[in-house]
């Protein structure tokens, strides 16, 4: 809401600067997001008097006038294009030097061969109408010389007007919270309407067929009244406030919408077939071409205002292009009706149309403004446009509502805000804006929840308690805790104290992130760097895994931002290697980074959320030093990364098994499952390591020729981690290292071998770590030797080399049985 | 032979030896020399074994003689192996200078996102008061994400959240027409437009007192510019007991301000909206980058603000199962993103989630 601060001073006395105002009104919870000095950037631009206005005698279009701009000030001759200047009018004038809004520069200069001295300025020129065509002219009595800002300039406050203050989006509104921080009366406009025509049921009737929708109608008829633009002061104003003047009755009813917040129509009366308005719902088929030119089919949920011949205004949101008044009207019917908010709301969203007025009448009026509405627009079409007010208004509801009786007991206020504030201090907070109160009656119940069951004053209860007598304006205040915060925010905040928590402790909770957490820093110490990603990807993204656009899991945005975005990723693949790309785009291609994020799907018709952690790797596997060379990343690097990463926060034994690939995400030969062996029970799958397909690769436009990735399920990893993993002491028994080379044929898979290892190898073996693996000369063609190294810890008492023998002797004979393999010497 | 030359041959064995252990100038001369005097084979053992010739009288005697010789050798070639391996060592140390001012070997650096690690700094802070993490989904249905948050459908409120709504899931369609389902109305999905729904998920599923922080990913309708974007994280904070007062979210969010942006630093309550809390505040900071004077990054106003807080919604509470007459308690919620944005003077929330590695191992 834009606030012109000298249409607010007119309803409310203020001695502040505007910064300080807005102080107090942001501290209100009148947020003031902006200070705007309009005139601020007029720099010479004063009154002048215009002493001769005679044809250019040069040019057909142009006028050579003289201009007086104060007294001891020499007349200046200044050519201007405009027709609508005579002698004797007060104008404008951009004197040699000046700068117009927008950096415009004004300098003498030669015009049809005719020296300018400045220039007459139009409202458009200065910022303050639309009108580009015409010289702005100003009041007679204006005095000759004096600066336009003095005279024009104007300060505007940009208040955010939360959704429940719908009275505050208007000037009276704000004018009253500005009385409310200052304790201070604001004032409303006086209404008194001339009414020197007969009778407005002789002219107007109103049939509202559909009264929970329209509750309340008020109309009133004008006539003889001409349609002119509003004087030069109005236009000005509602142009500061955010508003395009238009003409004289259209500016009244958009004049009274900011000033009382009350929206109004005005319908050319002779367009309304017998002054026989209808308030009803659309029936099927109609059609109405709106204010914005627009012909909009109506739905029967629409609220129609309509006469005998069909649509004339969709109600509360826009008027039809039919009974718009235009400079042919003479009379006119205003409307200023109460309608039901959630409809309008509605009804806007359904056309796409929100308007000034929808933006009113959804957050709910005051029933009282639909009168004081139709009377104050009556009341500015007579001062603007002339014409004769019909005598009295037809009003289909005239009786106000009864104001709300909120009870509330103020030791429960204290006990919510957590500070001493007496009954009576209360009272006098409440009572700045305009809440009046009372004592409780026994009879009396407290609102806790709207929809839950008041709770009734006992005889104590109903000795403290008191009542606030709402007023209308104030629909947001419904329940006890509205009244806490008008009075915490009236009092002030920095009134407040502030204590530290000292109720009662919850329970102990495991973090539930810890184990993520410990998983970051590992890996970050590991070198990696941390990246979060888009959740939201592309359907392309998801259709290079193979996950096309039907398929059901997918959970789809309805009505993404972008296309590029509307689909919640399954996998952290593709957002991996979007950062792959966009770093190399930088130069960077050494790139070494991972993600713990969730992934989604539906599943059973619920979506399901899985904690992952994704690890990309490309480019060189560590800095190249000065005393070696680096050398490209493989899968055994990302493998390395797990099986430390899982030695250190879970138990148990990584394995990998060769997987079924995705076809041109992942690496034929080189993909593998990543499971986790404990002690008993099956092997977990945890997720899946390997090489991305060069042709994925290519596909996301990665220069990379290789990729390496790991994703693992980040659940699963920390069902797998222990709350207290058991430490053996080992007491001052030394360990023992065996190394073995295993033979066999190259076909059979590692992981079996070291499987076997492990199972034969009996209680103490307690690690087997690969050393070297060798083809060649030495052994068959088609074999390869795998070297390990087994370390064995005794347990309570000493290791016997015969026990190692013997385990040695199980291992090399499983070996033998299971995989053909021998021993290398 | 007698003793006498016995013991003569003897004294010149010693120095003999004593003048070759001199001439020894490495270890390997050295140990040589010690054995050819001293060794099994060496010259002392040949000269002792020799003790046969003496007259059987004497023989007894040899040992008074020989034993301080050997010792006295023993010494020498200790002393002296200890001065060759010193002077061994010292050569070495000198032959093995390297220039110390070259660098180290290079290990990759590694980094922690930013936004993670502000949720963790959060934690850190709030935990100390007993706060704990509460995950809650991403997907969401309208009636947490609104409804139950006090924001019904058509309420004016809702234009806060430009909401992404998501294609409900194929078997919905089926449920529809399953014949031994009462007729539900299916829920409609969305992404959660703020962390709130937690509020409602946790009271549900536990009993005051209740101090929880529900973090992560939230998703808007909004174009994208250096403050917004349609990702972006935020944290909640729920307090709930039966004397939590809105005091206490004072004193607690000073506390969180102070450990954030400094003891010293200002902060202010100021009225605010959200339908799920009354009384509803917003909670600034003073400017961390102008400290109050006024300056583009808090619209001159001196005061940033951080988050928005309140009382739970009595409706609010009564939707999480819990009696407002009886309970009552504070929330809060931010923008991660904001605080990380904040204490690092990052002036463009999109550099979050470009993930450009010269900014992650600046964090």
């Amino acid at each position: 809401m834009r606030v012109p601060l000298s249409w607010l001073r007119e309803y409310v006395d203020f001695d502040l600067s505007p910064e300080a105002l807005a102080e107090r009104l942001t501290l209100l919870g009148m947020e003031v997001r902006g200070i705007e000095r309009i005139g601020a950037d007029w720099s010479s631009v004063v009154v002048g008097e215009l002493l001769d206005v005679a044809p250019h005698p040069n040019a057909d279009r142009l006028s050579l006038t003289r201009v007086n701009v104060g007294a001891g000030k020499p007349e200046l001759s200044i050519v201007c294009g405009a027709r609508n200047i005579e002698i004797g009018q007060r104008v404008p004038v951009a004197l040699p030097g000046a700068v117009l809004p927008g950096g415009r520069r004004i300098d003498v200069t030669k015009k049809a061969g005719i020296d300018s001295e400045g220039m007459l300025c139009s409202g458009a020129e200065l910022g303050l109408t639309t009108d580009a065509d015409g010289i702005l002219i100003l009041d007679p009595a204006t005095e000759i010389g004096q600066h336009l800002s003095d005279l024009l300039g104007e300060v505007v406050l940009d208040v955010d007007v939360k959704p429940n203050r719908g009275d505050a989006l208007s000037i009276v509104g704000l004018a009253r919270e500005v009385a409310a921080a200052l304790d201070t009366q604001a004032r409303e406009p006086m209404v008194t309407v001339d009414e020197s025509g007969d009778a407005t049921d002789a002219h107007v009737s109103v049939e509202v067929r559909d009264p929970l929708r329209c509750p309340r109608f008020v109309a009133r008829y004008m006539d003889g009244i001409t349609i002119r633009p509003s004087p030069v002061s109005v236009q000005v104003r509602l142009m500061a406030a955010g508003m395009r003047p238009i003409s004289n009755v259209v500016d009244a009813s958009n004049y009274v919408m900011l000033e009382l917040g009350k929206p109004t129509h005005a319908f050319d009366a002779a367009r309304v077939t017998d002054g026989h308005l209808i308030v009803r719902a659309a029936e099927p088929a109609e059609r109405l071409e709106t204010l914005d030119h627009a012909q909009r089919d109506l739905t029967p949920e629409t609220l129609l205002i309509a006469d005998s011949t069909g649509p004339l205004a969709i109600a509360g949101v826009m008027g039809g292009a039919a009974s718009e008044v235009t400079g042919a009207t003479t009379a006119v019917i205003i409307e200023s009706a109460i309608f039901d908010p959630v409809m309008i709301r509605r009804t806007g969203q359904h056309y796409a149309l929100r308007s000034e007025a929808s933006l009113r009448f959804e957050k709910g009026q005051e029933s009282r403004l639909a009168r004081l509405g139709a009377d104050r627009t009556a009341q500015l079409i007579l001062e603007w446009a002339g014409g004769r007010a019909a005598k009295g208004a037809i009003d289909t509801d005239p009786a106000d509502p009864p104001a709300l009786r909120l009870v509330f007991r103020p030791e429960r206020i204290v006990r919510l805000l957590g500070v001493e504030v007496a009954a009576g201090e209360m009272r006098a907070l409440l009572n700045r804006v305009g809440i009046e109160t009372a004592p409780a009656t026994a009879a009396d119940v407290v609102v806790i929840a709207i929809g839950a069951r008041p709770i009734p004053l006992d005889a104590a209860g109903a000795h403290t308690a008191l009542v606030a007598i709402v007023p209308g304006h104030r629909r947001d205040l419904a329940i006890e805790a509205d009244i806490a915060e008008e009075v915490a925010r009236i009092r002030g905040y920095e009134t407040l104290p502030g204590r530290r928590p000292d109720t009662l402790m919850p329970t102990y909770r495991p973090d539930p992130h810890a184990a993520t957490d410990r998983i970051r820093d590992l890996l970050s110490g590991r070198g990696l760097s941390e990246v979060v990603t888009f959740s939201l990807i592309a359907p392309g993204d998801h259709a290079r895994l193979g996950d096309g656009r039907d398929d059901p899991a997918t959970i789809r945005a309805t009505n993404p931002v972008t296309v590029e975005h509307s689909e919640l990723r399954r996998s952290l693949i593709p957002e991996l290697s979007r950062v792959l790309v966009d770093n190399e785009r930088q130069r960077r291609d050494d790139v070494a980074i991972f993600e713990t994020g969730i992934t989604h799907r539906w599943t059973d018709g619920q979506p399901v959320e899985r904690h992952q952690l994704g690890i990309l790797l490309a480019g060189l596997a560590s800095p190249p030093t000065w005393d070696a060379p680096s050398r490209p990343v493989d899968v055994a690097d990302a493998k390395g990364l797990i099986e430390w990463l899982v030695g250190r926060v879970a138990v148990g034994r990584v394995r990998y098994e060769p997987a079924t690939v995705r076809a041109g995400v992942e690496h034929p030969g080189r993909t593998a499952v990543v499971a986790v062996e404990q002690a008993s029970g099956t092997p977990v799958e945890l997720g899946r390591v390997g090489e991305l397909d060069p042709r994925y690769l290519a596909a996301v436009g990665a220069r990379a020729e290789r990729a390496i990735y790991a994703v693992i399920d980040l659940d699963g990893l920390a069902r797998l981690a222990p709350t207290g993993r058991r430490i053996t002491v080992l007491e001052r028994l030394p360990g023992v290292d065996r190394d073995i080379a295993v033979v066999i044929d190259r076909s059979r898979p590692a992981g079996e071998v070291e499987d076997l290892i492990h199972a034969a190898g009996g209680a103490h073996l307690r690690s087997v770590s690969l050393f070297d693996r060798y083809q060649g000369p030495q052994i068959g063609e088609h074999e390869v030797s795998l070297t390990y190294r087994l370390r064995f810890e005794p347990g309570e008492r000493p290791l016997e080399e015969k026990e190692i023998d013997t385990t040695i002797s199980a291992i090399t004979q499983a070996l033998s049985d299971r995989l053909g393999a021998r021993l290398r010497a | 032979m007698d003793l006498e030359a016995f013991s003569s041959q003897l004294t010149a064995l010693r120095d003999r030896a004593l003048t070759a252990l001199e001439d020894a100038v490495d270890p390997d001369a050295l140990e040589e020399v010690a054995s050819a005097y001293l060794g099994r084979k060496g010259e002392l053992t040949a000269l002792l074994s020799g003790i046969g010739a003496l007259p059987a009288a004497d023989r007894p005697r040899v040992g008074a003689l020989a034993n301080p010789i050997r010792q006295q050798l023993d010494a020498a070639v200790a002393t002296r192996r200890e001065r060759l391996n010193s002077i061994a060592l010292e050569v070495r140390l000198a032959q093995e200078r390297i220039d110390v001012t070259m660098p180290g070997r290079a290990l990759t650096r590694g980094s922690l996102h930013p936004i993670p690690e502000t949720y963790r700094e959060i934690v850190r802070v709030l935990g100390r008061f007993g706060f704990v993490t509460f995950d809650s989904p991403e997907v969401e249905t309208d009636e947490l994400n609104f409804q139950l948050l006090n924001i019904p459908a058509d309420h004016p409120a809702r234009d806060l959240w430009d909401t992404i709504y998501v294609e409900p899931p194929a078997s919905d369609a089926a449920t529809a027409t399953s014949l031994e389902a009462p007729t539900v109305e299916a829920p409609r999905w969305l992404l959660r437009t703020h962390t709130s729904p937690g509020q409602i998920r946790a009271m549900r599923e536990m009993r005051p007192p209740i101090r929880l922080l529900t973090p992560g990913r939230c998703y808007r309708h909004e174009a994208v510019d250096a403050s917004h974007g349609f990702e972006f994280f935020q944290v909640e904070g729920l307090m709930v007991d039966e004397g939590t007062t809105m005091a206490h979210l004072r004193g607690l969010l000073d506390e969180f301000a102070h450990a954030l942006f400094g003891a010293e630093r200002p902060t202010r309550f100021r009225p605010g909206y959200y339908p799920f809390t009354e009384p509803s505040v917003a909670f600034d900071i003073q400017c961390v980058v102008c400290d109050g004077s006024g300056c583009s990054a808090c619209g001159r106003s001196g005061w940033m603000t951080i988050l928005g807080a309140g009382m739970v919604h009595p409706v609010v509470m009564r939707n999480g199962g819990l009696d407002p007459e009886r309970y009552q308690g504070f929330a809060f919620g931010m923008g991660i993103d904001r605080i990380a944005m904040l204490r690092h003077g990052i002036p463009d929330l999109r550099a979050f989630l470009a993930d450009d590695l010269r900014f992650l191992e600046r964090s």
